[in-house]
């Protein structure tokens, strides 16, 4: 079983990544097992269809302590099993106390059954406290592919989380599998992350380009291969599934000072004055 | 239900055997619910502070000889420290031992440590216990505070455990997960069972592993399992990693507290095949007979536990006559822990006393090993149902009930309640040692306390005259669980 964390600046795209990504694995006959690490909760809605999940911590708030798996954790389109950890709502509690929570319960539960070939965590967005590294702390995420696109605010967060990374993988297990490129269209885009990667030892495992189609397929609350399976972008998901399956580069990331990123976005961002 | 050993933390009592802290009733009625499935928590309107597992934690775990312990916490979860040490003193006064405080560190967690995590200050903490103490191994014990920040103290641990070649073992027991502060035992017990015990290198089977606290009756054990061929190996306070490391080389475990020694006891008989004697407490003679009855069926011993209780019944006889004379009929108030409470409302009854309410700290509906407790079976079985109530403490409570009944004598287990029946001018009876009426001897030494305590009042009566009770006269009229947010309890009031 390969468990996986997907990690990226707020809003670059990881939910919508990683359940087309899924999707493609689920397609291939994978048995995948997404478990959602934000406390919106929104991290299965084009699997489930709609966002009528019941979290694992509001579960056990209204129900005590008396959770059963069947109760949180449900199986959407290609067979993939959803579970959405949830939180508290803004301004409120500790979410990443929730997430130890969560994940601890799922444990406890035996949620991790034998038979899975995958379990993906989605997390949110800024690591901010200890609790958003529970999905990479040992015996749970060896693999962390970070989203990221080639604006600068998303290289800088991307590079932030790898001070976590590194972190956690000197003292454990956790690998960076490498960075995923959900364009926005910028210009040398796809160099630029290229050079970014390489300059945390890593790789631009795939690049994903912009298209319209993944925002109706996410109105209709599908993913891309679900909603339209002959569309460019459905085997474009399919190559991510693919390049993540055959995946062998698994690093310690060796994140960059500001100044040096700030170089790499001159030399390659902003090419055609 | 199996005890899951594959995780780093315990399972909460609560969770693990549906544990309870509220309840008001009877005993027949606890043990009919218990037993399908049907024994609901009542939560409390208005609750008093009781008590935190992570003190019972730390307190057990500082017993253990060679160990330390570093307490991954703000300063004032080390408040427990000052009770654990004065334990400590009393179980090394009584060995004759030069006498030395606890090995016990508490990192001093400040705000500062909760905005950027606690992990530099737990690896000082672990550093100043080794350089201090030189521990053959050190348990850190976890906090509320590092348990919310999310203290990734696993892997911490581990790379201090690779560095000082010594056990450096995680005890997850922050105050907010149970309410039930016996959980704390349990995460000490799940700490050794996973990282301490050894698998036997050989057997010795005439050694039985006795679970229990200070063990003041250690000479008295060692004469009775004599005569049967056995010998005992106190634990887990007082005795050595080593020791601990090969308890599942022995032949039985048996436990002198039914709450205490479930957890490790099945847990070694899980683990390591070691058989866990599931018995009555030996309080009072028949516990006593029970006790070792189950102990001899387990090794093959029963002629020499028969030939042996025959010997003793005949030497106490006489004054137990005594005893039981003096004592019929004498109104009794039990508040301790479940296990030691079920079993002292039946010694207690057994002398002729009339035992008027039990009241148990919490409530365990099953045991590890599965099924009703056996103290719980036993008093259900008799013909008269015993009035009976469960709060972790809750004074207030406690106090209302003994206005309202009004006993001769209240006998209890735990500090900071005793003392205050004694202020209500009831005399009692605080059970600290957990060997006071233990087999033969000890039920008979328990029985003339009691007449003692009955015969001469007068402290109860001279204190409870110079002290004003901080309850109102309102609070004394009341019902003494209205603050129990019962459904049953509301329908019948409803009905009547």
């Amino acid at each position: 079983m390969r468990q996986i964390a997907i990690y990226g600046k707020g809003g670059i795209g990881k939910s919508t990544t990683t359940q087309n990504l899924t999707a493609g694995l689920g397609e291939k006959g994978k048995k995948v097992m997404i478990v959602g690490c934000d406390p919106k909760a929104d991290s299965t809605r084009l699997i489930l269809g709609g966002l009528a999940q019941r979290s694992v911590l509001d579960t056990i708030r209204e129900e005590g302590e008396e959770v059963g798996l069947e109760t949180i954790s449900r199986r959407g389109a290609f067979g993939i099993i959803c579970v959405e950890s949830g939180g508290p709502e803004p301004g409120v509690g500790c979410a990443g106390r929730g997430i130890i929570t969560s994940i601890n319960m799922l444990e406890t539960l035996g949620a991790y059954t034998e038979d899975l070939d995958y379990v993906f965590y989605d997390v949110l967005g800024d690591v901010v406290c200890g609790g958003f590294a529970m999905p990479i702390r040992e015996g749970k995420a060896q693999e962390i592919y970070i989203v990221a696109s080639g604006e600068m605010m998303a290289l800088y967060a991307a590079n932030n989380i790898c001070k976590g990374i590194q972190k956690y993988a000197t003292s454990g297990g956790t690998r960076l599998g490498g960075i995923i490129c959900n364009s926005r269209k910028v210009d040398g885009e796809k160099e630029l992350l290229e050079a970014f990667a390489k300059e945390l030892g890593s790789q631009l495992i795939y690049f994903v380009p912009r298209d319209n189609v993944v925002q109706r397929a996410e109105i209709n609350k599908k993913t891309v291969i679900e909603f339209d399976p002959s569309h460019t972008q459905a085997d474009v998901y399919r190559g991510l599934a693919t390049a993540v399956d055959e995946n062998d580069m698994f690093v310690i990331p060796k994140p960059m000072k500001q100044e040096r990123l700030e170089e790499i976005l001159m030399e390659y961002g902003i090419l055609d004055a | 239900m199996a005890i899951n050993l594959r995780r780093s933390e315990a399972v909460i009592r609560e969770k693990r055997l549906k544990s309870v802290v509220g309840y008001q009733g009877s005993i027949k009625d606890l043990a009919n619910k218990s037993q399908s499935g049907c024994l609901k928590n009542a939560r409390r309107g208005f609750s008093q502070a009781a008590n935190c597992s992570s003190g019972c934690a730390q307190g057990h775990l500082s017993t253990i000889l060679d160990a330390a312990v570093v307490n991954h916490a703000p300063i004032g979860c080390a408040a427990d420290v000052i009770g654990a040490n004065t334990g400590f003193r009393w179980g090394q006064n009584i060995r004759n031992w030069e006498k030395r405080n606890v090995r016990i560190i508490n990192t001093n967690m400040t705000e500062s440590a909760t905005v950027f995590g606690g992990g530099k200050l737990l690896k000082e903490g672990i550093r100043e216990a080794y350089r201090r103490f030189n521990p053959k191994a050190i348990f850190v014990t976890t906090s509320c505070a590092s348990g919310i920040i999310g203290d990734d103290v696993e892997s911490i641990l581990r790379e201090e455990e690779e560095d000082l070649g010594i056990p450096v073992v995680p005890v997850f027991c922050e105050g907010f997960r149970s309410q039930i502060w016996a959980t704390g035992f349990d995460a000490v017990f799940h700490a050794l069972l996973t990282r301490i015990v050894k698998p036997p290198e050989k057997k010795r089977p005439e050694m039985v592993n006795v679970i229990n606290f200070t063990a003041s009756a250690r000479e008295y054990v060692k004469e009775m399992f004599a005569e049967l061929g056995l010998v005992p190996q106190f634990g887990i306070p007082y005795s050595t990693i080593d020791q601990i490391s090969r308890m599942s080389e022995a032949g039985a475990t048996i436990s002198i507290c039914g709450t205490l020694g479930g957890y490790f006891g099945n847990g070694l008989e899980q683990k390591f095949g070691v058989p866990y004697v599931t018995t009555l407490q030996p309080h009072g003679i028949s516990g006593i007979d029970n006790w070792l009855r189950n102990l001899g069926k387990v090794l093959g011993k029963e002629k020499e536990v028969e030939d042996y209780i025959a010997k003793q019944k005949i030497l106490i006889k006489p004054e137990l006559d005594e005893i039981k004379s003096k004592l019929k009929g004498k109104r009794v108030v039990v508040g301790m822990g479940p296990s030691f409470s079920h079993n002292y409302i039946r010694l207690l009854e057994d002398f002729g006393m009339e035992v008027v309410w039990g009241m148990a700290w919490h409530f365990d509906p099953q045991h590890d090993h599965g099924g009703l407790p056996h103290c719980t079976m036993e008093l259900a079985k008799k013909e008269r149902d015993i009035p009976a109530s469960v709060s972790d403490q809750q004074n207030h409570e406690v106090l209302n009930l003994l206005n309202k009944l009004k006993p001769d004598i209240y006998i209890g287990r735990h500090p900071g309640l005793s003392v205050w029946a004694t202020k209500m001018g009831i005399p009692t009876i605080m059970v600290s040692d957990e060997y006071s009426a233990f087999g033969y001897k000890g039920t008979i030494d328990f029985g003339y306390r009691i007449i003692d305590v009955l015969t001469n009042n007068s402290f109860a009566r001279n204190l409870s005259k110079r002290i004003k009770l901080p309850y109102t006269d309102w609070w004394f009229e009341q019902e003494p669980f209205i603050f129990l947010d019962d459904e049953e309890l509301k329908k019948n009031a409803a009905s009547s």
